[in-house]
C-alpha cells in the first residue's frame, strides 16, 4: 500500500473514532452509547495497527471489547428495575454545567492542539537518536522479553493488583450486608 | 508513515470527549465511560511514542499495563456504582450531595 | 383665774359663752352617729347662762374692750378680741336663749331623722359663729364671724341634701350672701385705707375716729389721710349691701323663701331670729359711717321691702313662705327704722321680733309635723306645708292655736304685745321724720302704715285657712287624728307665748319710753311730735282689726274669695313680683351661656391644644419610629444580610457534586495554565 491509500484508511479510522466518540457522550440513551463505544474500542484498536502496535491492539479488543464493555453490559443488564428505570435523561438543552463542560474541554483542546502544532516532534533529541520498530519485527517477541526482563516487578505487582481489584469488587457487589 | 502529531491530535480529541463526558453527564455509568476515554486516549498517545521505541519497547508496556489497569479500575467502579445506588436510590452523580454544605 | 382683773374675767367668759357651742360641733362631729342631742343642750345651755350673767353685769356699764395682737403683716399689727357694750350682751342674750328654746324643740322635731348628730353639729356650729360675731372687736373679725354663719346657714338649708330643691336652696342663699360680703369687704377696705384700723371701738366709738373725721369740701379728711368724700357713701353703700344680702332686702331677698328647705326649727333660729338679724345688727354696730345719703337710701329700700313682701305674703300658700315673707318685711321695717335715725327702736324691733317671729314658726312646725304623723300613719299623702289643705285644726291643736295668735297679734301690734310697743314705735318715728321732711318723704310713713295693715291681713289669713274653717284635705272623721304636739314642743310654744307679752320688755303697756330696753340706746336726733304717740297706734290697731274681720270673712265664711283669684295683681303678688323670672333671665342665663362659652373654648382650644401637641408628639415619634425602624435597623440589617449573602454565595460552591467540583478544579488549573503560560 502506498501513502495515500494508508492514510485514508487512517483518516476513515480516526474520523470513526472521534464520531463514535462524540455520539457515544451526547446520546441520551444508555445502552446505545455502550454499543457505540463498542464501535470506538474497535476503531481504536485499528488506529493501534496503524502505529505497528499489533499485539496491543488485540489485546485492546481482548481485554475492552471483550471483557470491559461486555462487563458494562452484563452489569447494566442485570442490575435492578430501578436502576434501568432511573436513567434520567440529559437534561436537554444547554444548561450552565453543560456550558462549563464543554467549555473546559474546548480550553483543553485548544492548549493541547497549540502544543501539539507548537511542537517540532521531528527533532527532539530522543526522537533523532530513536530507533523505530519496523513493520517487519515481532512486537509480541519484543513485549514477552521485555516483560519478563525489564518490566518483571510491575508486572508481577499488576498480577497482585488484579487480584486485589477481584476480591475487592466481588465484596463490594456482594448482597445483603454493605460495606 | 503518519506522522505522529496526528495520533496525538486524535488523542487530544478523544480526551477531552472523555473529559466532557466525566463533567456534564447524569449517569454515573456514562461518566465510567468517559473515564474509559480519557484512558483509551492516553494508551494511544503511549502507541504512538512507541513505535520509536525498539529497545525497551515501554510504550507498548505501558499501553499493556494500562489496559489492565483500566479494566481493574472499571470493575471496582462497577461495583461501587451498585453500593452507591443502594444507599442513593440514583445513580446520578449530582443526587449524591451530601458532602453539600 | 387670780391674777386677772375684772375686765379680763368679763373678755374670758364671753370668750367661753360663744366657744362652747364650737366645742359641741367638734366634739359631735368625731363622736358616734347619732347622739350629740344632749351635749348640744348642755353646751348651749351653759353659753345662755354664761350671756345673762354678762348682761347682768354689763347692761348699761361702760363698754369692756380686751384684745391681743393676731398677727403681723410687714410693719401692720391686727388685733382680735372682745368689745362687751349694750349691744353686744343684749344679742348674745337672746342669741343663746333662742337657742336653748330651738335646741329643746328640736329634740322632739327631728327625733327620727338618721342624720341628727349631723344637725346638732351645725346648730353648733351656727351658734358659735353668731355668739363670735355678736361680740368681735375689730371689723375683720366680724367679717369671719360674718361668712361663718352664711356657711352655716348653707349647711343647714341644705340639711336634707338629698333633696334637690334644697341643695339649691342653700347654693342660692349662699350665693347671694356672697354678694354682700362682697360689698361688706370692700368697705372694710375703705376704712381700712382711710384710718388704717379696724377696731370698732377706736373706729365708732364715742369720741371714734369716724366721729372725728371732717368732711373739708370735696375731701373726707381724717386723722392722716384724707380722700375724696365720695368714698365715704361708697363705704357706707358697701356695708349697707352686706347687711342686706343677710338681712334679705331688695333686691337681694329671693334667698330667703327658698331658704324654707330647711328643717322648720331651723328656720325659726336662723332665718327669723338670728341671722338675719346680723344684718341689722352690722349697721347699728358701724352705724356712725353712714352719710345721709346712705341713710335716706336705708329708708328707701327698707320701706319698698317691707311694702314689697307684705304683698306677696298676702297670696302665698305655703305656711313657711308666708312667715318667710313676713320676715322679710320686718327686717324692711327694721332697717328703716336705722335709716330715719331711730337707732333704739330698731333694736327693740329686732329683740321683739326674734321671739314672736320664732313662736311663729315653732308653732308652724308643730303643725307640720302632726300633718306629717297623720300621713304617715294613714298613707294619705299631700304636701303638709299647704295652707290650702288645712283647716279646723283649732279644738285638735290649741298650743298651736294660741300660740300662733298670741306671735300674730305681736306681729300686728295689737295692744298688750311686745310688738305693739316696737313696732309702733318704728312708726311714730317714721311719722315724726316724715313731718321733718318735706316733699315725698311725707308719703313714707303712709307706705308703711299700709303695710302694717297688710301684715294683719295675711298673717290672720294664715290663721284662719290654718286653723279655724272646715278641714279641707282631712275628712272629719279622720280628724280626731291629730293631736297635739309632744310636751317638749309645746313647752317652747309656751315660753315663747310669754315672751311676746310686753311684760319682759316694758312695765307699761302702752309707751315705749319706759322700756329699760330702749333706754339702753342712743337716743334718736328727731323731733318729737307727742300728738303721734297716741295717733299712729290708734289708727294702725283700728286699721288692723278691720282687716282682720275682714279676713274673717273671707277666709272662714268663705266669702268673696275666689274673685280674687283672677286680677293681675293677685297673679304678680302669688309669683313673688317675678323676681326669681327676672334675676334667671338678667343673670343667670348669661351667666350659664358665659360658662358654656368658656367650656367650649376650653374642650376646642385648649384642650385641642394640648391634643394637637400630644398628636403632634405621636407623629414626631412615629417619624422617629419608621427612621429607627427602617433606616438605622436597616443599615444594622444590610450589613447581617450582606453577610448572609455573601456565605450563601460561596456556600453554593460545595454543592456536594462531584462534576461541580472536578470542573472547578480544571476551570482554574486551565486558566492558570493559559495565563502563565500562554499569554
Amino acid at each position: 500500500m502506498n501513502m495515500g491509500e494508508e492514510q485514508i484508511i487512517f483518516y476513515f479510522f480516526a474520523a470513526s473514532v472521534l464520531i463514535s466518540a462524540l455520539c457515544v457522550v451526547v446520546m441520551k440513551n444508555l445502552v446505545r452509547s455502550i454499543f457505540l463505544f463498542f464501535v470506538t474500542l474497535f476503531s481504536l484498536a485499528a488506529l493501534y495497527l496503524f502505529a505497528l502496535a499489533d499485539f496491543i491492539a488485540l489485546a485492546q479488543v481482548i481485554i475492552y471489547a471483550g471483557g470491559v464493555l461486555v462487563l458494562m453490559l452484563f452489569a447494566f443488564m442485570l442490575s435492578n428495575r430501578e436502576l434501568l428505570s432511573s436513567l434520567n435523561p440529559v437534561v436537554s438543552g444547554f444548561k450552565i454545567n453543560n456550558f462549563a463542560g464543554i467549555l473546559i474541554s474546548l480550553l483543553l483542546l485548544f492548549i493541547l492542539f497549540t502544543v501539539i502544532i507548537k511542537t517540532d516532534l521531528n527533532h527532539l533529541n530522543w526522537m533523532q537518536e530513536s530507533v523505530p520498530i519496523n513493520s517487519s519485527d515481532n512486537t509480541t517477541h519484543l513485549i514477552g522479553i521485555q516483560t519478563m526482563t525489564t518490566y518483571l516487578l510491575p508486572f508481577e505487582i499488576l498480577s497482585v493488583f488484579l487480584m486485589m481489584a477481584l476480591i475487592g469488587a466481588a465484596h463490594l457487589a456482594r448482597k445483603g450486608g454493605k460495606s | 508513515m503518519i506522522p505522529i502529531a496526528h495520533f496525538m491530535l486524535i488523542s487530544a480529541c478523544l480526551f477531552c470527549t472523555g473529559l466532557y463526558a466525566v463533567l456534564t453527564r447524569r449517569n454515573a455509568i456514562q461518566v465510567l465511560i468517559g473515564i474509559e476515554f480519557m484512558i483509551n486516549a492516553a494508551v494511544l498517545n503511549f502507541v504512538a511514542f512507541g513505535r520509536y521505541d525498539k529497545i525497551s519497547g515501554g510504550g507498548q508496556m505501558f499501553a499493556l499495563f494500562a489496559i489492565v489497569l483500566a479494566a481493574a479500575g472499571v470493575a471496582v467502579a462497577l461495583a461501587i456504582i451498585l453500593n452507591v445506588y443502594k444507599y442513593f436510590k440514583s445513580i446520578d452523580p449530582t443526587k449524591t450531595n451530601t458532602l453539600k454544605d | 383665774m387670780g391674777g386677772l382683773n375684772l375686765t379680763e374675767n368679763i373678755a374670758l367668759i364671753a370668750l367661753a359663752a360663744a366657744l362652747l357651742p364650737l366645742f359641741s360641733f367638734v366634739f359631735i362631729l368625731l363622736s358616734k352617729k347619732g347622739g350629740g342631742a344632749n351635749f348640744a343642750l348642755a353646751s348651749v345651755s351653759l353659753s345662755l347662762v354664761l350671756s345673762l350673767y354678762l348682761f347682768s353685769q354689763l347692761w348699761n356699764t361702760a363698754p369692756v374692750h380686751q384684745q391681743f395682737s393676731w398677727f403681723l403683716i410687714g410693719t401692720v399689727q391686727f388685733y382680735a378680741g372682745v368689745l362687751l357694750n349694750n349691744l353686744s350682751v343684749l344679742m348674745m342674750v337672746m342669741v343663746s336663749g333662742i337657742s336653748v328654746l330651738v335646741h329643746i324643740y328640736s329634740r322632739e322635731y327631728m327625733k327620727n331623722d338618721p342624720n341628727i348628730s349631723r344637725y346638732w353639729a351645725y346648730l353648733g356650729l351656727f351658734c358659735f359663729s353668731m355668739l363670735g360675731l355678736t361680740i368681735s372687736d375689730s371689723l375683720l373679725l366680724i367679717y369671719i364671724f360674718w361668712e361663718l354663719v352664711g356657711f352655716s346657714s348653707y349647711l343647714l338649708i341644705g340639711f336634707w341634701y338629698s333633696k334637690h330643691t334644697a341643695s339649691q336652696a342653700a347654693k342660692k342663699a349662699f350665693i347671694m350672701n356672697r354678694i354682700g360680703d362682697l360689698g361688706f369687704l370692700t368697705g372694710i377696705l375703705i376704712i381700712y385705707t382711710q384710718f388704717q384700723t379696724l377696731d370698732l371701738h377706736s373706729l365708732f366709738g364715742d369720741g371714734g375716729l369716724i366721729g372725728t373725721s371732717s368732711i373739708d369740701g370735696d375731701l373726707w379728711i381724717s386723722g392722716s389721710q384724707q380722700m375724696p368724700v365720695i368714698w365715704l357713701s361708697i363705704a357706707g353703700f358697701a356695708f349697707f349691701l352686706g347687711a342686706m344680702a343677710k338681712s334679705a332686702q331688695f333686691p337681694l331677698h329671693t334667698w330667703l323663701p327658698d331658704a324654707m328647705e330647711g328643717p322648720t326649727s331651723v328656720s325659726s333660729l336662723i332665718h327669723a331670729a338670728t341671722m338675719v338679724a346680723a344684718g341689722v345688727f352690722l349697721i347699728a354696730r358701724i352705724y356712725p359711717v353712714f352719710d345721709p345719703l346712705i341713710l335716706d337710701l336705708m329708708v328707701w329700700i327698707g320701706a319698698f321691702t317691707a311694702f314689697m313682701a307684705a304683698s306677696i305674703a298676702l297670696t302665698q300658700n305655703d305656711i313657711k313662705r308666708i312667715l318667710a315673707y313676713s320676715t322679710i318685711s320686718q327686717l324692711g321695717f327694721m332697717v328703716m327704722a336705722i335709716g330715719i335715725g331711730a337707732y333704739s327702736e330698731s333694736i327693740f324691733h329686732l329683740t321683739t321680733h326674734a321671739f314672736f317671729k320664732c313662736l311663729l314658726f315653732l308653732a308652724a312646725g308643730s303643725v307640720i309635723h302632726q300633718l306629717h304623723h297623720y300621713c304617715e300613719k294613714n298613707g294619705h299623702d299631700f304636701d303638709c306645708q299647704d295652707i290650702r289643705l288645712m283647716g279646723g285644726l283649732r279644738k285638735r291643736m290649741p298650743f298651736a292655736f294660741w300660740g300662733m295668735c298670741i306671735a300674730s297679734a305681736a306681729l300686728v301690734g295689737l295692744p298688750l304685745t311686745s310688738g305693739f310697743l316696737s313696732k309702733d314705735s318704728i312708726l311714730i318715728r317714721a311719722f315724726e321724720w316724715g313731718a321733718a321732711r318735706e316733699g315725698v318723704f311725707v308719703v313714707l310713713p303712709w307706705v308703711m302704715v299700709l303695710t302694717s295693715w297688710l301684715t294683719a291681713f295675711y298673717i290672720f289669713r294664715l290663721i284662719f285657712k290654718v286653723f279655724l274653717g272646715e278641714s279641707r284635705e282631712i275628712k272629719m272623721d279622720r280628724l280626731v287624728q291629730i293631736n297635739d304636739s309632744p310636751a317638749q314642743m309645746t313647752s317652747v310654744l309656751v315660753i315663747l307665748s310669754f315672751f311676746c307679752t310686753f311684760i319682759v320688755f316694758d312695765s307699761n303697756p302702752v309707751s315705749f319710753e319706759s322700756s329699760w330696753l330702749w333706754n339702753g340706746f342712743q337716743i334718736s336726733m328727731i323731733k318729737e311730735i307727742s300728738i303721734f304717740h297716741w295717733l299712729i297706734p290708734l289708727i294702725l290697731n283700728f286699721g288692723s282689726i278691720v282687716l282682720i274681720f275682714v279676713a274673717y270673712r273671707i277666709y272662714v265664711r268663705d266669702k268673696g274669695s275666689n274673685k280674687m283669684e283672677v286680677s293681675w295683681l293677685y297673679h304678680v303678688s302669688n309669683r313673688e313680683w317675678y323676681f326669681n323670672e327676672i334675676y334667671n333671665f338678667m343673670f343667670i342665663r348669661s351667666v350659664e351661656k358665659l360658662s358654656l362659652l368658656t367650656y367650649r373654648f376650653d374642650r376646642t382650644v385648649i384642650d385641642g391644644l394640648v391634643l394637637s401637641v400630644a398628636a403632634l408628639t405621636k407623629i414626631i415619634s412615629s417619624i422617629a419610629d419608621w427612621f429607627d425602624r427602617n433606616i438605622i435597623d436597616g443599615l444594622v440589617n444590610s450589613a447581617g444580610s450582606l453577610s448572609r449573602y455573601i456565605g450563601r454565595f460561596f456556600r453554593n460552591f460545595q454543592s456536594g457534586r462531584l462534576q461541580n467540583y472536578l470542573t472547578t478544579m480544571l476551570l482554574l488549573m486551565l486558566s492558570f495554565f493559559i495565563l502563565s503560560y500562554l499569554i
